[in-house]
């Protein structure tokens, strides 16, 4: 018997689906119209990325810079000149009553200012942060009347192993699991994913709904995700949080795989069941709330992290952005684009481009430019950015050959190191490339610091990227 | 080796990427961490001063001000010549009455002006707190101090302030809270006002523009508090500063509550909410303003606002 459809899957393209939602959407229009008219902008910075791609640093950059820039530094120049030199003031919002948690600057910008210094770990929640640009207005009259101009920021941090979640947000059970079980048949995932292959191959169509079943199967299917992710850098890894359950823990939403048989009964029903409610779990909690209604979009990547990782893993890193990218589209509704809450404008960014030298960052750009194409309807850019630089240009010698290398601390253990991080090719490699396998970037300290880290933090292209996202605003 | 050789040098195309550790031994003591300089390189310098624009608007309105007092100017004198013309008596009494038209319209537009620069003055006063600018924050919390009764008290300890901390914290010693909480009680009195009119208004029009009328004296009282006297053009500025900053707090809320206004109907609105609710809010709306208004007359931002928070 065929499944009769939900309406509001019907009414889902449409952006009906959502009556409230509907009513908050038209004010948030209303309100943005009004705000631009008074001058008085509010926008939604929607910074998205892969896990390890760099957020956390990113938001805590930026976010130093831009407050050194209010007390008059000059880390930004290029957001100096796209606002004319009309910045006079940079300030967080305060906290009022939110029930999200607040982006830990302080203790982030501490941390890498300290001795021995350490990296933001993993993010495991949510974090919001809001900050406000003050600006001369640029008509004498317009500033007598009415005063300075403003422009606020918000900005989210979390875990990016759950934008893994948004392709499956189109998906059903059945096509989920069938197109993750061809994913997982294919090397390298078949042999981290072996043990699971062989427990789910081995389930009858008709298995009852039994909890150890359904345990032994997420157990297996999630520690085989784990290594994945920790030991072959792979990044289409799905259900993100089953690689990062967040702060709430492991809830039995999450106790699903993929199935062989995803159309019979009893366990199958079981896993059907809490696939659906973890996706409305993660749409009504982190998707609606924290991903509609953004305006800017940096799409963070490490593409040199994919490509030391190997042929696998860099293919899987341009799936997974692609997916992503393909995901955002198909939730952004006609209703979405006419109420103007679609991007407008993205920026693709390669991050720590502080791991190679100056003279292949253009390299690095182009790659990434490769792997994402561009994107109809919104204006994209690429730009290549560290975040906190933590080397300088050197010259090592391979072979008996100088190569341009990088120089930096290493941070296991403090001690002076050139890296050579070979070469960047600037469009996907062809199959010769991948000779070298598997190479780990080894993590560099950041630079001495300013533990208040009142001139903010010295970065690459930063500024760049920024004129670029908020510049015409300003 | 320099590095215009390593830049033209090709590498292997073989090369493997590879960490090449600079000494063989592990150090005694580690590196030092790299240091670019970057407090030297970002130091602050005074921002340029940014040409004013103007704006087709501008320019419309400054020719008809041109016009219409040079004419009127031009018009008087040529009126009190003629009257001169015709006898002195006539002339004096011509002149009299034009030097004093204008001389009132000259003082109240010195008022606005004074009251605008009032206002201006609240924000030097803060950004010179925000960065730490002794010399004007000194000078702007005396020129305060002196226009506020409750802080005439503290101006040899202003004076004598030997930082930004100092002045703030004498500032927020006293005078600072006793006007606040002045600006509390007048925040209560406005809104049980509102909420009394409210209740008993035959119409939400009327509401409206008693809320109106009533937020206006509001802002109008607390800024007397904190010594400033604001003509048309100072209130208009403070008002849309105190009402962005109401917005920036409860956009959500307003926006919300409009739109549901406007699209749901009103029998619905009624049965769930009622008119004592809606005389609620604007009690509380008119507390809030008041907060607001203190806020934004603060010549020390407040709490949480005062420059970053790390």
């Amino acid at each position: 018997m065929a499944a009769v459809p939900d309406p509001l899957d019907l009414l889902r393209p449409l952006g009906l689906s959502r009556p409230l939602g509907l009513l908050r959407d038209a004010a948030w229009t209303a309100e943005q119209l009004g705000r631009s008219a008074l001058g008085q902008e509010r926008l939604r910075v929607a910074v998205t990325g892969l896990s390890r791609s760099g957020k956390t640093v990113f938001i805590t950059s930026l976010l130093a810079n831009l407050l050194a820039a209010g007390q008059g530094r000059r880390g930004l120049p290029a957001l100096e000149q796209a606002s004319g030199n009309r910045l006079r003031d940079v300030r967080l919002v305060p906290a009022v009553a939110q029930t999200v948690p607040r982006f830990d600057l302080a203790g982030h910008v501490a941390a890498l200012a300290t001795d021995p210094p350490s990296w933001p770990g993993r993010t495991d929640d949510l974090s919001t942060v809001e900050l406000t640009l003050t600006l001369e207005r640029s008509s004498w009259i317009g500033g007598g009347l009415l005063g300075k101009r403003t422009v606020t920021l918000e900005l989210l941090d979390y875990p990016g192993e759950w934008l893994l979640d948004l392709p499956m947000l189109s998906q059903d059970f059945a096509g989920w699991s069938a197109a993750t079980l061809a994913r997982l048949r294919r090397e390298p995932r078949a042999t981290a994913f072996a043990e699971f292959l062989a427990f789910a191959d081995a389930l009858p169509a008709a298995a009852p709904p039994e909890e150890a079943l359904a345990r032994r199967g997420f157990s297996l299917y999630q520690s085989a995700l784990r290594t994945c992710r920790d030991e072959l850098g792979m990044r289409l890894l799905q259900p993100g949080r089953a690689l990062n359950p967040g702060p709430r823990g492991e809830a039995p939403i999450l106790w699903f795989f993929p199935l062989p048989h995803p159309e019979g009964g009893g366990l199958s029903d079981l896993l059907r069941q809490r696939f659906d409610a973890y996706l409305a779990d993660q749409r009504e909690n982190f998707f609606e709330p924290y991903f509609r209604r953004f305006r800017r979009q940096a799409v963070l990547v490490d593409v040199l992290g994919a490509l030391h990782a190997g042929q696998a893993a860099f293919e899987d890193t341009a799936d997974a952005l692609a997916a992503i990218a393909k995901a955002l589209r198909e939730e952004e509704s006609w209703l979405d684009r006419l109420l103007g809450l679609g991007p407008e404008r993205v920026a693709f960014v390669a991050t720590k481009a502080d791991h190679v030298p100056s003279r292949q960052r253009d390299a690095l750009a182009a790659l990434l430019g490769s792997l994402v194409g561009t994107a109809p309807g919104t204006p994209s850019s690429v730009h290549v950015i560290a975040s906190v630089r933590c080397t300088e240009d050197d010259v090592a010698t391979l072979d008996g050959r100088p190569v341009a290398a990088v120089r930096g601390v290493l941070l296991e253990n403090g001690r002076s190191a050139k890296v050579y991080p070979g070469e960047v090719p600037l469009r996907p490699p062809e199959p010769g490339y991948w000779t070298h396998g598997f190479f780990r970037m080894p993590e560099f300290q950041p630079p001495r610091l300013d533990p208040a880290g009142g001139a903010g933090v010295p970065h690459i292209g930063l500024d760049t990227l920024l004129a670029r996202l908020i510049g015409d605003l300003l | 080796m320099s590095r215009s050789d390593a830049d033209t040098a090709q590498a292997p195309p073989a090369a493997a990427p590879r960490v090449i550790l600079e000494d063989d031994a592990p150090p005694s003591r580690p590196a030092p961490r790299l240091d670019f300089g970057w407090e030297q390189a970002v130091v602050p310098v005074q921002p340029p001063r940014l040409p004013s624009r103007w704006s087709g608007l501008g320019r419309a309105a400054a020719g008809l001000a041109v016009l219409l007092l040079g004419l009127g100017l031009l018009d008087a004198a040529n009126f009190v010549f003629d009257q001169f013309a015709r006898g002195a008596i006539t002339g004096l009494l011509t002149l009299s009455v034009v030097l004093a038209g204008f001389g009132l319209l000259a003082s109240a537009g010195w008022a606005e002006l004074r009251g605008l620069l009032s206002i201006r003055a609240v924000d030097r006063a803060r950004e010179a707190f925000a960065r730490g600018d002794l010399q004007t924050a000194r000078t702007e919390a005396v020129r305060w101090a002196e226009s506020v009764p409750e802080a005439a008290s503290l101006l040899p300890a202003l004076r004598g302030a030997a930082s930004t901390d100092e002045l703030r914290a004498l500032l927020e010693s006293g005078p600072l809270p006793a006007l606040e909480a002045r600006a509390s009680a007048l925040g209560r009195t406005a809104a049980v006002q509102a909420f009394s009119i409210t209740a008993v208004s035959p119409s939400p029009g009327l509401d409206a523009l008693v809320f109106a009328w009533r937020g206006v004296r509001l802002v109008r009282q607390v800024a007397a508090l904190h010594g400033l006297r604001p003509g048309f053009a100072g209130s208009l500025a403070l008002l849309r500063r105190t009402v962005f900053d109401a917005a920036t707090v409860a956009a959500t809320d307003i926006a919300v509550d409009a739109a549901a206004r406007a699209l749901l109907s009103n029998r619905l609105l009624e049965q769930f909410a009622g008119e004592a609710a809606a005389g609620a809010v604007a009690a509380r709306r008119m507390l809030r303003l008041a907060s607001v208004a203190a806020d934004a007359c603060r010549i020390v931002p407040g709490r949480g606002k005062g420059g970053s928070e790390r």
